[in-house]
């Protein structure tokens, strides 16, 4: 059995239909009217212990739903759940002294008091032996720079500094899973290294097994080889990052800086299939620009191809390969733009 | 860590953690000092104000059905000092519909800690230290003026009767906040309705139609917070056996809240990030 697996997994909120206005209020107080909304729609999910799992999708998504009863907090309206073999709901208690759980927007530690008496009450929650918290709080003040904070209460960190204090505060028990929704958002580039440095340290050493929802795709492409696509309550993928690019990432596009224009630049690429050339100059006299950009299927053709027979016409000054990013492709995933047929038979090819 | 460990929650660890938790909530108080002793002085105040009124109503009422001027007020010294316990160390249960309309209660779910233990400890109401205080005078002054044969039969009975009256207390309080799973309002209405049937047992209840006798008897037992101990303590005929069902009562009311916390919990929906 997987470490978690959930089976036709759902969620249905119920929503109040209102009119808008007063006068819709009013009459809501007289004619009460519901609609079911399904937040999570059927999930199967299993994930292996040590597993580094990137949970993605747009807003309202059901992707901080499905994390919500996979840690306790919600009570699925169907399906199964299982974490490590315990239902999350009915044991609630169990289940939350084995998992860590960072919710981004929202803190874990206590807003008044200094964060160093966070963390001590929550070893006391968890009942940390003394020995392991202190290895547990030092190795963490030095992964996450947090010497400089400790002493303030949550109140006062800035946000950055309040999510690696959150951070520490649901690892300190050494849980065997942690579930993290959004644990970069609105971070600097310098917090998010050091995050994702520190999760994958934790993963590494601890064989921490990882599910996290984010909109960040470096932590995705840093973190996790494993990618689980969610859109409107359903799994519409799941299978290896590599793959989910090599099959709808397919193209590149080079970007060519020449000493001198070439005027019929379209001409060269002739029999190659699949080929899109772009002025990226914005200049009106076409012919004239210096700068190129080809892009290719690279399934089809390479690269060195490409620039081979640029090269024959013209000097290339400099040049770079773009590939698509994922955020590209989970866009293109919402926007329907990929056959979903195509995306589950890639799913199933990996699982 | 082997799987099959379980949560232990053993009735010390559970003092130990409230006490940890209440001291936490004790410290961030102090930690705006100020405020702390302003609020002290508002509390102080309001309580003199309480008194005073308690003591011109006193004055009025001599004699009710049979049960003289100390002993009403024994019950309603009851009620009051019920309300402070609830404010001052289970004040959190009046904070319950916050931490379910914000989704705050998503923290305490994810810890191994028994969620009612969380919500007791969410907030201290400090005013409840005022009626603790004055609600306590009042009771020994009465008890001064009654004629009870105290050994320590009736001392443990006495603490029995006020264990089981406060127990209840914040069962209600616990079981009435517990509407802000059902009803999403941004106000405490309901609990504030709830709290104020306390009102009616601050007198002998047999003023009051049976309905409504047994409406807070049995469906929000205030009775058994002031009412039915006195009667038993006072020997009033022929309420004083019903006293001693004071801690089966509370027994029943525990298991009530609880369980319509539970109930709750299904329904509880977080809040959206």
């Amino acid at each position: 059995m997987s470490l978690i697996e959930t089976k036709g997994l759902q969620k249905v909120f119920r929503q109040a239909v209102k009119d808008p206005g007063l006068a819709g209020a009013v009459k809501h107080l007289f004619t009460q009217r519901y609609r079911d909304k399904y937040a999570v729609e059927g999930i199967d999910l299993k994930i292996e212990e040590g597993e580094t799992v990137a949970y993605v999708g747009p807003n309202g998504a059901g992707k901080s739903t499905t994390i919500k009863m996979l840690s306790g907090v919600l009570v699925p309206s169907g399906g199964e759940i299982i974490v490590d073999g315990r239902v999350p709901y009915k044991q609630r208690m169990e289940n939350a002294q084995r998992i860590g759980a960072v919710f981004g927007q929202r803190t874990q530690l206590w807003w008044d008091i200094p964060v160093r008496e966070s963390l001590s009450l929550l070893r006391d929650i968890y009942q940390v032996p003394t020995d392991r918290f202190k290895k547990n709080l030092d190795v963490f003040t030095e992964l996450l720079g947090m010497d400089s904070f400790l002493h303030l209460s949550a109140r006062k960190l800035s946000l950055g500094q309040r999510m690696r204090a959150d951070l520490a505060a649901a690892l300190l028990h050494d849980p065997k899973i942690v579930y993290l929704d959004e644990p970069t958002i609105g971070l600097d580039v310098a917090v998010k290294h050091r995050i994702r440095d520190f999760i994958k340290e934790m993963n590494r050493s601890k064989g921490t097994t990882m599910l996290l929802t984010t909109h960040d795709l470096g932590d995705i492409e840093d973190l996790c080889e494993r990618l689980v696509i969610i859109d409107q309550g359903r799994i519409i993928y799941d299978g290896k990052l590599q793959e989910v690019k090599d099959e709808f990432a397919r193209e590149r596009t080079i970007h060519m800086q020449l000493s001198s224009p070439i005027p019929d630049a379209e001409e060269l690429f002739r029999g190659l299939p699949e080929i899109q050339v772009k002025r990226s100059g914005d200049s009106l006299e076409a012919s004239s620009d210096t700068d190129l950009s080809i892009r290719f299927d690279r399934f089809r053709c390479t690269a060195s191809d490409i620039v081979k027979r640029v090269m024959s016409r013209g000097e290339v000054v400099d040049f770079r390969i773009d590939e698509p990013s994922i955020e590209e492709i989970i866009r293109r995933v919402y926007d329907g733009k990929l056959d979903s047929a195509a995306l589950s038979a890639a799913g199933k090819g990996s699982a | 860590m082997e799987s099959n460990i379980r949560v232990k929650n053993s009735p010390w660890r559970i003092l130990y953690l409230y006490w940890r938790l209440y001291s936490q909530q004790l410290k961030a108080m102090m930690e705006y000092s100020a405020d702390f002793y302003i609020m002290i002085g508002a509390a102080a105040m309001t309580q003199i104000t309480g008194f005073l009124f308690l003591w011109v109503v006193f004055s009025r009422i001599p004699d009710i059905q049979g049960w003289g001027l100390w002993e009403v007020a024994f019950m309603y010294a009851a009620i009051y000092v019920s309300e402070g316990v609830g404010s001052l160390f289970f004040e959190g249960t009046w904070r319950m519909l916050r931490l379910v309309n914000m989704g705050e209660l998503d923290r305490y779910l994810v810890r191994p800690v028994p969620i009612v233990l969380q919500i007791f400890c969410t907030g201290i109401g400090m005013n409840g230290l005022g009626n603790i205080l004055i609600g306590g005078s009042i009771i020994a002054i009465s008890l001064s003026h009654i004629d009870i044969a105290w050994n320590l039969q009736t001392i443990v009975m006495a603490v029995l009767l006020f264990a089981s009256a406060m127990t209840i207390r914040v069962a209600i309080n616990l079981a009435a906040n517990c509407s802000a799973f059902w009803i999403r309002s941004s106000g405490n209405a309901f609990p504030i309705m709830v709290h104020n049937l306390g009102e009616f047992a601050k007198y002998p209840i047999t003023i009051f139609s049976l309905g409504l006798q047994l409406f807070i008897s049995i469906i929000v037992p205030f009775a058994f917070v002031s009412f039915f101990p006195a009667a038993a303590m006072f020997g009033k005929e022929p309420w004083s056996y019903w006293g001693w069902f004071s801690p089966l009562v509370a027994a029943y009311f525990v298991g009530l809240a609880l369980l319509i916390l539970r109930i709750g919990l299904r329904r509880y929906e977080s809040a959206g990030n």
